[in-house]
Order: C-alpha cells, then structure tokens, then sequence
C-alpha cells in the first residue's frame, strides 16, 4: 500500500473539490468544496513533510538527526487560518445574497444581478 | 530596517483609523507622509549603488524571511503610494466609514509588503492579505452586483493561491528553500527536472489568477466595473500590479520565456476584443485593463534588459492613467446615474469638466500619444522587443486600444461648463499632472541611455500611426456591434479554466 500517503489522498481530495466547485450550483456546497481543496492542500504540505520514523521537531525532546521537517507545519498554521477567514468572510457574502434574494442557487443570483444591472442602466 | 516599518506602520495607521474613526483622515495623510519619507530613504540607499537588504529575525540568508528593496521593489512602491495620495483626496469628501480607511490601509499596507518581499510563503500570506482586504472593498456599497462580484473574485482567487501553496510545497520538498534568490540559482543547477516544471505551473498558474491574465482572471471585469470608483482605481493600479511583481521574481527563477509570450499575447488579444465589443464605461476599463497586462508579460517575455526596464516603466505608467480614467468615470457615471456609453455621451453637460478634462488625460495617456506616459513607456518597452512577432501584437494592441477607447471622445466636447469639488479636482490633477510629466520621471526607473534611445521618429510615427488608424476603424466598425460569450465570467467556468490554465502553462514550461 505504497502508494497510498498523504499526498495521494489529497490529490483525490482535491480533485472531488474541485469538482464540487464546477458542478453542484448550491453556493453553501461550492464554498464548502473550497474548503476541501484548501483543507487537501494543507493535507499534501504536512505529509510532504512527513517521515514514518520521525520524531516530533520538539528541542530537548528528540534529536535533530530524527525529527520531522518542521517548516511546513510552521507554513500550514497560518494557512489554516487564513483559509478560515476566507470561509468565514465568504459565508457572510453568502448570507447577504441570501436575504435580498432567497435563494443559495449560483446559475440564479448570477441571473438576478445580471437583470439588476440592465434595468439600473434603464431607470436611472 | 525601513522595509519593514512601511506595511507595519499601515498596518498600525489602519487600527488607529478604527480606534479613532473621527481622525481617519489625518492619520490616511500621516501615513503618507511617513511613507513618503521612509521610501526616500530607501530610494537614496539604492541610488548608492545598493539595494537595501534584510532578513526577519536574524537568521541567515535563504533561511529566513527576506526582503529586499530593489529596482522593482521601489517602482511599484512608488506607484502604490502615488496612487494612495490621489486616493485619499479623492475620498476626502465622500463621507466614507472608518471600515474604509482600515481595508485601505491594510492594503496599501500589504502592497508594500509585497514589492519587496524575497519569500515564496511570505508572497503567499500577502497576496491572500491582499484578496481579503480587496474582497471586503469590492463589497464595499453592499449592492448586490458587488457582492456577488466580490464572492466571485474570493472563490477564484482562493482557488489560484491553493495551486500556488501546493507549487511552494513542490518547490520546498525538492530545494529546501523558500527564498526568490537561492531557488534561482537551484533550479539552475538543474533546469529540466520534472519538479522544476510541476512547480513552475502551479506557482505562475497560482498568481496569474491574481495577476489580470486573461483566462485565468476572469473575475476581474465584473469585480473592477461594478466596485466604487476608488476601490477600482486600487484594485487596478495596485492589486493586480501585485500579482504582476510576484509573476516578474518567478521569472527570474524559471524559464517562462515561452510562458510568458504565449499568455501575453493571449491576455492582451482577447481583452481588446472585448474591450471593443463593450459599451459600458467601467466594463471597458476592466478589459483594456486585461489587454494591458499583456504588455507587461511580452516585455518579460522578449529577455532583453531593456524590455524588461520597459515593461516595469509601463507598470507604472497603466498604474496612473487607468486609476485616473476609473476615477473620472466612477464621478461621470455617478452624475449622469448610469456607465453606459451612449448615456453619458447624451448627458454629458451635467459632468463636471475637470472630470472630462481628467478623461481627456487618462485616454491620451494610454493610447500612447507623444509626451504623455503610454507613450514613452511603450517607447522604452519596444526598443527592447526584439522578435517582430511580439511587435506585431504590441502594434496591434496600440490600434485596438485606440478603437475601443474612440467610443469616448462625444463626451469630451462640449461648452457647458459645470465646476466639481476641489478634493476630487486636485486627485485628478495629481494624476494627470504624473501623467504629462511622466518622461522626466521615468529617468528615475529607466536608465538614460535607453530613454534618449526611444526617443526617436519611429516611435513618434507608430504612436500616430496606431491612433490614426483606430480612428478610422471605429468609424467603420460604428453601429456594428458583435457579441462574444459572456457565460465564461460565471464561477463554474471560472474554475474549469483556471484547471485548463494550468495545464496550459504545464506544457509550456516542457518546451522552454
């Protein structure tokens, strides 16, 4: 099972979100696929970084011949959170789309704010 | 040590104008004059002959965070805190929230950052800065259009820095090293491993979601038309200029020659289409803001030095006439209620004639006419440019700028005269006068040999050539209008062709 590691299953993780983004219309679903292709690119820098027999990168308590790169679990904190914060901000947006057009469906509030945009050009 | 004050003292600025929402615009004019200072000082350490250089938390060179601040780094900085003044009077009596000025501060305060960072992950952090800040200034005015136009712009731009975190990931696992200068020189040690190409894509694929290539950037059109006129002027003059810098420090990592000629052509052809077919003021700027992105790559893609200079000069040069020509049209579009060409062209008495006067500028400026800056920097740029197919495109961008930007003339004439408020009237003439007065400034980016080299009837003749002969092709094109797919601007497509992009910009890097 060589073949199966971290970095596989977040390439299939990516691929699924990626997915998800193109073809399901509900924006609650889309953002939720970007969630998955951050969390999966998050998931392929920490296993990159990985080694069956490494210690954890921790002075005092392992040596440095054994550990762990610690780099890239440095890198995947502030990814994390900014991936947060994307979500976060995004499903507020969401929200505000939600309460003028009550509707989570992408193909139609694209269709809505189309037709706004025309008749502002007619009425004003 | 003035590197890193600069995006931290904005980053301070922006607190304190939330803090103390009353002040907000004293401190946006005290930032810039603390800027104004410390760029200066910047400036003279590398008119020394040396680029200010530093790495956070002592470490050694390569390991950490560094930055430097060169000839690149300087340009844009200039431009960002250039822009920032003319910003800052233009909003001086819109009676704009407290919330404002710190998403402004933020992300003037972000630019700088990343002009002069030397990092791939610190690049990586800052251009996400930089998408939240702008996100939250696109859905400024809550309308709906910005709204969906901002979610738009985060889901994509999200996506793109995905693909540039798994491209840093590729690159550290292989080099060990995150620095611009130290990756230069590993990868050169060996230029064909398969890792060098799998990570150039992601990382060049990444950014140029955020850089306005077209194909890649298709949030970009809705995002800058239907945002308020100064977040536009930012987001064109500054955001898309960062995703720019961060393509020109790959470059000099990898060998996007090829990359680079072929997505400049692309970017540039296709935007003037559809910079033509529009007739909607805001949508036009957007997408002659695409075509100009063009120019940019094909100066990187030619290889020479001067070409490179020339782009960098016409970097700046776009910087200042397209915020310039956003904010006169988000006043005329304000005034008559409405950016649809024909519109203003009927109402155009009630726009303010320093607003026209400013348009006059803006569209002399980037059609190229002799002095002002499109002009000599296309100037510097094709002097550079040694394959006459890249010529060829840059020749027919010049016409195809002309043609889409002929549709703007009807609104200049006219005798009625209706004054505009001071603020508005001095972050026009801040621009424009930059603009008229952009041949002796750019002695400061381009060197003198190369300007006096420009300076010379070809030039002068192609520049009239182009805008003659756009001219007459508006005329003949007039009242024929085509109509080209809009459904590309959705999310869905959106996604499919950044994936496309990347595959793209895959194989490419094979060839080079």
């Amino acid at each position: 099972m060589s073949w199966l590691n971290g970095v596989t299953v977040s390439i299939v993780l990516f691929g699924i979100g990626l997915l998800g983004l193109v073809l399901r219309r509900d924006l609650v679903i889309k953002l939720l696929a970007l969630g998955l292709v951050n969390a999966s690119t998050i998931l392929c820098l920490v296993s990159l970084g990985a080694r069956s027999d490494g210690a954890p990168p921790l002075l005092g308590i392992s040596t440095v011949q054994n550990i762990v790169d610690p780099l890239p679990q440095a890198i995947v904190l502030s990814a994390i959170v900014i991936n947060f914060a994307i979500l976060a901000l995004a499903l507020v947006f969401v929200m505000l789309l939600v309460e003028r057009y009550h509707t989570t469906d992408s193909h139609r509030i694209e269709r809505e704010t189309a037709e706004e945009e025309e008749q502002e050009e007619l009425w004003s | 040590m003035e590197l890193i004050l600069l995006p931290l003292l904005r980053f301070a600025f922006g607190a304190l104008s939330i803090a103390s929402g009353r002040s907000r615009r004293t401190f946006a004019v005290a930032a810039l004059l603390v800027d104004a200072a410390l760029l200066s000082r910047l400036a003279l350490t590398l008119a020394g002959g040396t680029a200010t250089e530093m790495v956070l938390g002592g470490w050694a060179r390569g390991l950490g965070i560094g930055f430097v601040g060169d000839r690149i780094g300087l340009t844009f900085a200039s431009l960002v805190w250039g822009l920032g003044v003319s910003i800052v009077f233009y909003t001086w009596r819109q009676n704009l929230r407290p919330y404002f000025f710190m998403l402004l501060h933020l992300l003037i305060g972000a630019a700088f950052a990343m002009v002069f960072t030397k990092d791939l992950f610190n690049a990586y952090v800052i251009l996400e800065l930089l998408t939240l800040a702008s996100f939250l200034l696109v859905g400024y005015g809550r309308r709906p259009g910005q709204i969906w136009a901002s979610l738009r712009y985060l889901v994509l731009c999200s996506l793109g820095m995905s693909l540039f975190l798994l491209g840093l990931a590729v690159v550290y696992v292989h080099t060990g090293t995150l620095d611009i200068a130290e990756l230069a020189l590993r990868v050169a040690a060996s230029p064909s491993a398969p890792w060098v190409r799998l990570g150039g894509a992601l990382l060049v694929g990444g950014v140029a979601v955020k850089a306005g290539v077209f194909l890649f950037s298709l949030w970009l059109p809705a995002a800058h038309a239907r945002a308020l006129p100064a977040v536009s002027a930012l987001l064109s003059g500054v955001v898309i200029k960062m995703g720019v810098v961060e393509l020109f420090r790959l470059s000099e990592v990898f060998p996007l020659e090829l990359t680079f000629g072929v997505l400049g052509v692309a970017t540039a052809l296709l935007g003037i289409l559809f910079a033509v077919q529009t007739y909607d003021l805001k949508k036009l700027l957007a997408f002659s803001t695409l075509s100009q992105i063009g120019y940019l790559l094909i100066g990187f893609a030619a290889g020479t030095q001067a070409a490179r200079i020339g782009a960098l000069d016409y970097a700046v040069a776009h910087g200042l006439f397209k915020a310039l020509l956003f904010l006169a049209a988000g006043e005329a579009a304000r005034v008559v209620g409405g950016s649809d060409v024909r519109r203003l062209v009927d109402a155009r008495c009630s726009i303010p004639t320093a607003t026209r006067a400013a348009l006059l500028v803006g569209i002399l400026g980037i059609v190229g006419l002799p002095p002002f800056a499109g002009f000599a920097a296309k100037a510097v740029l094709e002097a550079g440019i040694h394959p006459t197919f890249f010529h060829a495109v840059v020749a027919l961008i010049s016409v195809g700028t002309a043609v889409s930007f002929a549709k703007l003339l009807p609104i200049l004439p006219g005798r009625c005269a209706t004054r505009s408020d001071w603020s508005t009237t001095t972050a026009y003439a801040w621009l424009a006068g930059a603009i008229v007065l952009f041949l002796p400034l750019s002695i400061a980016i381009v060197p003198r040999s190369m300007l006096s080299a420009t300076w010379r009837w070809p030039a002068f003749l192609e520049a009239f050539a182009a805008v003659t002969l756009g001219l007459t092709l508006h005329r003949l094109l007039r009242g024929r209008r085509f109509r080209l797919p809009q459904a590309i601007f959705r999310i869905e497509e959106g996604t499919l062709v950044i994936l496309g992009g990347f595959f793209v910009v895959y194989v490419l890097l094979q060839f080079s």
